[in-house]
């Protein structure tokens, strides 16, 4: 027993080193992920500072978009991801937040895991088939039937009637925003629904108890209970939305231009990436493509940031 | 309206409108697959899996090199991004407790998670294409493999953390030394939420285009395995052939959306099904 | 303030009497009670085994708090040594500091002695896992191994040994019998661990446990998450290994300690409050704190 125990036998010893490259490897790997995202900001930067130089801050908000004469404004873009994102959360939370209700508290306990799968298989199909879906199919579809509708009707009315004028074309800002909604919508939903199974169910039973409707225990105690996961599900989508390149390049007309109507064409930064990197035949445009991709890598930040910080002041008002 | 009426008013309302809702979720769902049927059987035949893809104008041909280069570079992806992530994912959870870097690359790899894919594709663009001077396969497979490892390091460490510390201290007792009670006991224990990951991991990069656009772009003809070119694949062959007017070139592509969706999907339902096994080696 | 322990030797010839804390009033013999019964010749002419684990001045933090206040004891080999107080008393932390399994988490640590066959594996130059692999350690919940029965048996022997198969296979079947659970898994030594009920698991464990040939055996609350009757064939089980190996038991269940153990140490609040023969603990306690412990007055 001693000697088996005091110092190191010759096993004892191989063991140790093992250990030791074992927990080496690992570490290296997990660095390797800090080196990744050092790399990739090292490169964006690298890549975009000509163009920032050669343009400046006005870059942000200039519209002008000559490749031949090389003056380049990121402004349409910055404004066709923010909007069509904006659109995308606009009609995709409420989507989300029905469909999170239906699942946990209206439908039948035997449906809830395969419409629960139905709803996530929308996540699984790949962006490029949204685009050409939307491109073939409902772009036409909204030419025909709903963007004449909406410029007939909305567009008349005072305060709005701005955002949906011009020719219905199919594609355009309105379109891109709808299709990048159903995108999100699967991620909303599976978190929405993941944490509203939290609740407990004394909790619930207890607002029934009181004589309390579905909706009202809903909106009373599901969503505060879980306020925290429900705003991360939902600057999840958004992250998704900003990011979300191939279906919108379809969709949305790719048109450098600034225009206030949702029903007319204009472009993302990710659709000017997917369409214009390839194409970017000198070095400024080049850099201006990086520029770009900067320019998308600080807003995503920007909302993962605020996301965790509003997690963070929840946590601390004694939410879930 | 009594108070009481008009609650359950809004009661009904919004439940009949959670109930839409879902129809309005399930009817995009089957909208989609049913176009992709409708537009896409046509396409498939013989041929489709056979004849590589042909040049604009022309009639026929097949999708052959796009798929046998989106397997290899999802492969390739996959074999690199995956140990990677698993053992990024084993340091924070077996390695992490009290070292201070193991919150930072969680935060890092949150990070990474939520990053654009098409950002990734500029990334190796810069450091690969623009070094290596050309694009190739190999630049492809890397920034699927950048895709990879953030999915598979959060769902590895996830699973490790589920393991119940009393079956690692189980194995201690007996005299285990550590690599091999997290090699033998925890990843054992940890097996099918693991492989789960992995497939949802493959369902991901199988259709990303973006990373794809500006590394390995595309190829017409079909040239093996010759990775250090340019490849074939499906995804940025249907972005450019659904683009294009040529009729046979969007004949083609409604072809490779539909089976690169139905691929996709079964990976999906697979890794569910895999993940909800009883009587797997919990 | 707590006595101090002390070690004495059994009386020569005098069978320790159980009865008193027999919960079914005199039915069957227990396996403990035949021993009583039987006569036991060698007892006059042996001494005391010799005494294989010595605890001097041994102090546990829990960070910045003493978990344990100075505890001296020693158990002795061949003998079955049981732990009994109060949740929270110290007793499973005790015994975790036996193997060092608390060494596993950065916020605890001891200071004092614990020596083995004269050796102090407190000591910063002891290799852990040759450590672990002579003393064995069975745990509240039962922990199979995600593989078959068999694999769950040879996975530590394989650890420190490399035999050929067949040598392989007598070294299971013989943990497997000594843990009475040959007969039950016999044809599906391929099935998973995970498939037996909950008192086979735990004797998988103590197999698995007895298959690396320790020395030491430590239980922690082996039989509080099993039924009565996957109990009681755990305690007889007990009874058979003592004559191999030296065992320490907590056990938050007073008759079984009684039942089942030679020794007994009380503890309280992470001190030892008393330690004796189980028969005069439970019959003739020192220590008024003992006294109510036993008699139920608390915990």
């Amino acid at each position: 027993m001693v000697d088996a125990v005091i110092g190191k036998s010759g096993i004892g010893t191989r063991q140790n080193s093992l250990d030791v490259v074992f927990r080496a490897a690992t570490f290296f790997f997990a660095i390797l992920v800090l080196v990744i995202l050092f790399g990739i900001v090292v490169a964006l930067i690298d890549g975009a500072l000509p163009a920032l130089k050669q343009f400046g801050w006005a870059f942000i908000v200039d519209s002008s978009w000559d490749p031949v004469k090389q003056i380049f404004g990121a402004f349409p873009a910055i404004y066709g991801t923010l909007i069509t994102s904006f659109i995308a959360m606009l009609i995709g939370i409420p989507l989300a937040f029905g469909i999170a209700i239906f699942i946990t508290e209206l439908c039948p306990p035997w449906l809830k895991r395969p419409i629960g799968t139905l709803i996530e298989l929308l996540a699984a199909i790949p962006s490029i088939i949204y685009g050409i879906w939307g491109l073939f199919v409902f772009a036409p579809m909204l030419q025909t039937y709903v963007q004449p509708f909406l410029s007939d009707t909305l567009g008349e009315v005072p305060l709005i009637g701005f955002l949906f004028q011009g020719p219905p074309l199919g594609v355009g800002m309105l379109t891109a925003g709808i299709i990048l909604s159903i995108m999100v919508l699967p991620f909303i939903t599976s978190v929405m629904r993941d944490v509203f199974e939290t609740v407990p169910t004394v909790l619930k039973e207890s607002a029934y108890g009181i004589g309390a409707t579905t909706f009202e225990v809903v909106w009373n105690i599901v969503l505060p209970y879980t306020r925290t996961g429900v705003i991360g599900g939902i600057m999840l989508g958004l992250g998704r939305a900003l990011g979300e390149t191939m279906a919108v390049t379809f969709v949305i007309g790719n048109a450098h231009q600034f225009m206030t109507s949702l029903l007319a064409p204009g472009t993302t930064i990710s659709a000017t990436l997917a369409n214009e990197f390839s194409e970017a035949d000198t070095p400024m445009y080049l850099s201006v493509m990086f520029a770009l991709g900067l320019i998308l890598s600080v807003i995503t930040l920007l909302v993962l940031a605020a996301a965790k910080f509003m997690l963070i002041r929840m946590e601390r008002q004694g939410g879930t | 309206m009594s108070p009481y009426a008009r609650r359950r008013l809004v009661n009904t309302t919004v439940l009949t409108l959670s109930f839409a809702a879902t129809a309005i979720g399930l009817i995009w769902l089957a909208a989609i697959l049913w176009t992709l049927l409708q537009n896409g059987i046509t396409a498939i035949d013989f041929d489709f899996f056979t004849q590589d893809t042909p040049g604009s104008g022309g009639d026929g041909g097949g999708l052959r090199n796009a798929i046998f280069g989106s397997l290899i570079m999802t492969a390739l992806g996959t074999v690199v991004g995956a140990p990677i992530g698993i053992l990024a994912g084993t340091f924070l959870a077996e390695f992490g407790r009290g070292n201070p870097l193991a919150p930072a690359v969680r935060f890092i790899n949150d990070i990474l998670l939520s990053a654009p894919s098409i950002i990734v594709g500029v990334f190796v663009y810069e450091a690969m294409v623009l070094r290596m001077g050309h694009y190739s396969a190999w630049a492809g497979s890397v920034a699927l493999a950048i895709i990879v490892i953030p999915v598979v390091i959060r769902t590895t460490e996830n699973m490790l953390n589920l393991v119940p510390g009393s079956l690692r201290e189980a194995a201690y007792a007996l005299g285990t030394p550590k690599w091999q009670v997290i090699v033998f006991i925890t990843y054992r224990a940890a097996m099918q939420g693991m492989l789960t990951g992995v497939l949802l991991a493959v369902a991901r990069v199988a259709g990303e285009t973006a990373p794809l656009l500006f590394t390995v772009v595309n190829n017409q003809f079909w040239q093996g395995v010759a990775m250090d070119a340019q490849m074939a694949n499906l995804p940025v062959v249907i972005f450019q052939f659904a683009m294009s007017p040529d009729h046979n070139w969007q004949r083609l592509a409604w072809g490779g959306a539909l089976i690169i969706t139905f691929a996709i999907l079964i990976l999906n339902i697979s890794a569910r099904l895999l993940a909800n096994l009883r009587g797997f080696s919990k | 303030m707590s006595t101090d322990a002390s070690v004495t030797p059994p009386e020569q010839g005098r069978a320790p009497a159980f009865t008193a804390f027999r919960a079914d009033g005199g039915a069957a013999p227990t396996h403990a009670v035949a021993l009583s019964e039987a006569p036991r010749p060698t007892e006059a002419a042996t001494p005391a085994p010799p005494e294989k684990v010595i605890v001097r001045n041994l102090y546990f933090f829990y960070k910045k708090y003493e978990a344990l206040h100075g505890i001296n004891l020693a158990l002795r080999d061949k003998r079955v040594t049981a732990f009994i107080g109060p949740s929270g008393c110290g007793k499973s932390t005790l015994l975790r500091i036996l193997n060092r399994i608390y060494q596993l988490y950065p916020e605890q640590r001891a200071t004092g002695e614990v020596l083995v066959d004269g050796k102090n594996i407190l000591d910063p130059g002891v290799d852990l896992n040759l450590l672990r692999a002579k003393i064995g350690m069975v745990f509240q919940k039962p922990t199979p191994f995600p593989m078959s029965i068999y694999d769950n048996i040879a996975f530590g022997i394989r650890l420190y040994e490399k035999l050929p198969p067949a040598e392989l296979d007598e070294r299971v079947e013989s943990a497997l019998r000594r843990a009475a659970l040959w007969d039950e898994v016999k044809d599906k030594l391929k099935q998973s661990g995970l498939s037996l009920s909950g008192g086979q698991q735990q004797r998988l464990c103590i197999a698995r446990a007895i298959a690396v040939k320790p020395e030491i055996l430590l239980l922690d609350e082996p039989a509080s998450a099993l039924d009565p009757i996957s109990t009681q064939r755990i305690e007889e089980l007990i009874g058979e290994l003592k004559t191999d190996y030296c065992i320490a038991i907590v056990t938050h269940n007073m008759q079984q300690a009684a039942r089942a153990s030679d020794y007994t140490a009380f503890m309280y609040l992470g001190e030892l409050v008393e330690f004796d023969e189980t028969e005069a603990i439970f019959t003739h306690p020192k220590n008024k704190r003992t006294e109510d412990y036993i008699t139920g007055r608390f915990g």
